[in-house]
């Protein structure tokens, strides 16, 4: 079978891929965190990407979802536990801040503890600091390529058959 | 899929096919297509299996439509830069992952490469570090390749007599020239005209655009009196009319986003370039899954008889009849497939009375490069940046006229700038909240990056050689390395990242980062030596023709054969001297003198 494609065919599959586009991980009950994790998590993932003005955040891009589902299949199970202990390490210095967890705090609060956790960001000393770089790398990468992330907040314009090719 | 029908699996082992290719990437492609356009009747073997590679690539799925964003399963693992580095080959051994595989899948989208590459597991090697990247399925590496397609010039081909380091090349820019021509006309590839000696240009199709901060620094380098050049890629951006499996680039964006791969094959790949237009011709058999573990010999004449292959599936072996057998199983394979080939008459693997199969390895030093930032271009609206194949090429400017005193030959970089798919600066930019998330996107499109590729020195000491004792999946011998960088290839890359820095403050570009950590031998997937070419018998393995001294009908195509890795990426020189020395066979093979 010859194969020959014309540029409206191309055209026509790059549109059409752009639309396509199913969400991968529903909103279903967590695969590993616990409800109240699920929602520590979606908490300090929306604080680091908010919503904004430009675009929506990371809560409205599911990223709490899409790192609940990627630590639930985890090849190594240190991974899981790093991120339980994270977690917890995010409400001990909360209520050692404030005295009350991070769901608890208030929004000046919550950006105290985590202004304190991203204190040595690239290069972590504590635990806490180990976790915020973590934390803040899955959310990055979760968000970033997300639909909204890709076409909302960057406006990313490839991935799409163009009329005529870009010459120098 | 579109093959064309083809006479896959079909070996007719009582056959004597005129020839016998041995691999399907660049280099055998090339030898089916040219034999095959001569009426030769030949047969392509290869050790990997025959994929469905538009399925495999999926070049315009969005992240967000993988389960994983492109990412490979979790029980299988990519090799980290590190790991080269803290422990030796075989570097799959004691690993807890169920497949684990070379460096380049450790980045985006190694899901859509990971049939393409080798599992380490099944492939072992041993010896010295060294970053071994092997693709086993048709087409080899090209389907993945980087493109850069550059030609080499006298400045390489001879090289020695310039200044009294290693051998001459037994041919030189004149010889080979009419034959990167034909690559270029039958394959196209784009890029701008130049006019440099030391960088011939090919006969270019449209070239890609560069972007304001690569426009800037081109601008400030042509005042020092160097020249980057929009990247010269294997990629038909004006369309090929002869090629109904090729369409050219519609810069759709997202070239870099994974492993390389284009699906609708605007960039060169073996298949679909060279391998089903020769299987077109009615004169090419092909046969996937097919390990050639031995080049046979016939005892009378002491000449090639054909070969043995390994079906990978079944683990039977066969043996085809060739009167011509040409090795294109990559640098490396080659040389290890002639170590194998032991016999009475050549107790030391086929076609290496010399001594040198193995030997005089070469390749190109990476690591050192620089990054920076063009503030000009923060905050600016959202362009398109990665519509392109590859962003620039910065030629070699050392050793040309003016000769430095701290070490011998050159190098060039690769760079780029812009935005991509995914901003890469999401990760390096402190803190969180609104502020870090319009930083992110002001400061996305207005970082530039370059890395540069050295020529390493080809050495008699550095080789490789069969393990005595471990064996692949298959019970064949694996090679043990004894690869090392050396004193010259460390003081060029010590200046490799000096001459980075410059270059970026020349331009007024803030440099944010200076790599100068080298990369693992191997890290190029530039490969060479090994079997290089030369016109004594005593210090080279084949003629200028790629035909082994010892054995004239049995010819080393790949990049084996070059004598020297200049700084210019191989694929097309590959590509040029074996379509000539095909040439040259069919004439051979006619007048019966092979």
């Amino acid at each position: 079978m010859p194969y020959q494609i014309n540029r409206r065919d191309l055209i026509r599959i790059g549109a059409g891929a752009a639309l396509a586009a199913p969400a991968v991980f529903a909103a279903d009950a967590p695969k590993f965190f616990t409800p109240a994790e699920f929602a520590l998590v979606d908490e300090l993932t929306e604080s680091i990407i908010p919503a904004d003005d430009h675009s929506p955040g990371a809560r409205a891009a599911q990223v709490a979802a899409y790192i609940d589902a990627r630590l639930a299949e985890a090849f190594d199970a240190k991974e899981r536990e790093d991120w339980r202990n994270g977690l917890k390490l995010v409400d001990e210095l909360s209520r050692k801040m404030h005295g009350h967890t991070f769901m608890e705090a208030s929004p000046g609060e919550r950006v105290a503890v985590l202004t304190r956790m991203a204190k040595n960001e690239m290069k972590p000393k504590s635990p806490e600091e180990t976790f915020f770089r973590d934390l803040k790398h899955a959310t990055a990468h979760a968000y970033y390529t997300s639909k909204i992330g890709i076409h909302q907040e960057m406006e990313y314009k490839g991935n799409a058959m163009l009329e005529e090719f870009v010459g120098y | 899929m579109f093959l064309p029908a083809d006479k896959s699996d079909a070996v007719d082992l009582r056959k004597t096919y005129d020839a016998i290719v041995v691999g399907s990437g660049a280099a055998g492609g090339m030898a089916a297509h040219v034999l095959t356009s001569h009426g030769m009747q030949v047969l392509l073997l290869e050790a990997g299996k025959k994929l469905d590679i538009n399925r495999e690539l999926k070049s315009m799925e969005w992240p967000y439509d993988h389960p994983r964003r492109g990412d490979m399963p979790p029980d299988s693992h990519a090799l980290s830069g590190r790991e080269y580095t803290i422990r030796k080959p075989p570097y799959a051994q004691g690993s807890p992952y169920k497949h684990v595989y070379s460096y380049v899948e450790d980045g985006t989208g190694s899901d859509y490469a990971k049939d393409i590459v080798v599992d380490e597991k099944d492939h072992p090697y041993t010896g010295t570090e060294y970053a071994w990247v092997r693709a086993r399925c048709l087409g080899g590496k090209t389907n993945i390749w980087g493109r850069l397609a550059l030609r080499l010039s006298d400045y390489d081909f001879k090289a020695a007599s310039r200044d009294g380091y290693g051998e001459d090349w037994p041919i030189s820019y004149a010889d080979i020239s009419p034959y990167y021509d034909k690559v270029d006309l039958y394959l196209g590839i784009s890029g701008h005209k130049e006019n440099l000696p030391y960088l011939p240009d090919s006969i270019f199709q449209r070239a890609v655009r560069l972007n304001p901060a690569e426009v800037k620094l081109r601008e400030s380098l042509t005042k020092m009196g160097r020249v980057l050049t929009p990247y010269r890629a294997g990629v038909t951006t004006d369309g090929l009319k002869h090629n109904k499996y090729r369409v050219h680039c519609y810069g759709r964006g997202a070239c870099d986003r994974r492993v390389g791969g284009c699906d609708i094959h605007a960039a060169f790949d073996s298949p679909t370039g060279l391998i089903y237009p020769a299987l077109e011709t009615g004169n090419l058999t092909l046969r996937t899954n097919a390990t050639v573990s031995e080049v046979t010999v016939d005892k009378d004449t002491g000449k090639a008889s054909g070969v043995s292959f390994i079906d990978t599936d079944t683990g039977q072996t066969y043996t085809a009849k060739g009167r011509a057998v040409l090795l294109a199983a990559s640098t490396l394979e080659s040389a290890r497939l002639m170590l194998l080939s032991k016999s009475s008459l050549h107790p030391n693997g086929i076609g290496n009375s010399s001594g040198h199969v193995g030997h005089n390895f070469c390749e190109h030093i990476m690591g050192p490069g620089v990054y920076g930032l063009d503030k000009e271009l923060v905050g600016k609206p959202r362009t398109l940046d990665d519509g392109r194949p590859g962003s620039f090429y910065l030629a070699r400017f050392r050793n040309l006229e003016d000769r430095n005193q701290k070490f011998l030959r050159g190098y060039g970089f690769e760079g780029g700038s812009g935005t991509g798919m995914f901003p890469d600066n999401a990760y390096g930019t402190p803190g969180f909240g609104s502020a870090y998330k319009k930083t992110v996107r002001d400061y996305a499109g207005a970082f530039i990056g370059m890395g540069g590729f050295g020529e390493m020195l080809p050495r008699y000491e550095n080789y490789v050689e069969l393990d005595p004792e471990v064996k692949d999946r298959w019970g064949v011998p694996v090679l043990r390395f004894h690869i090392k960088f050396g004193d010259n290839e460390k003081k060029m890359a010590k200046d490799m990242a000096d001459a980075a820095r410059e270059m970026f403050e020349a331009a007024g570009i803030e440099v944010l980062s200076v790599n100068r950590e080298i990369l693992t031998e191997g890290y190029s997937i530039h490969e060479l030596g090994t079997s290089r070419m030369g016109t004594d018998p005593k210090k080279s393995v084949v003629n200028q023709f790629q035909q082994a001294h010892d054995v004239p009908n049995l010819l080393v195509v790949d990049g084996s054969t070059h004598v020297s890795a200049s700084c210019q990426n191989p694929t097309w020189t590959i590509m040029a001297l074996c379509w000539r020395s095909c040439d040259h066979l069919a004439d051979e093979l006619k007048k019966g003198n092979v």
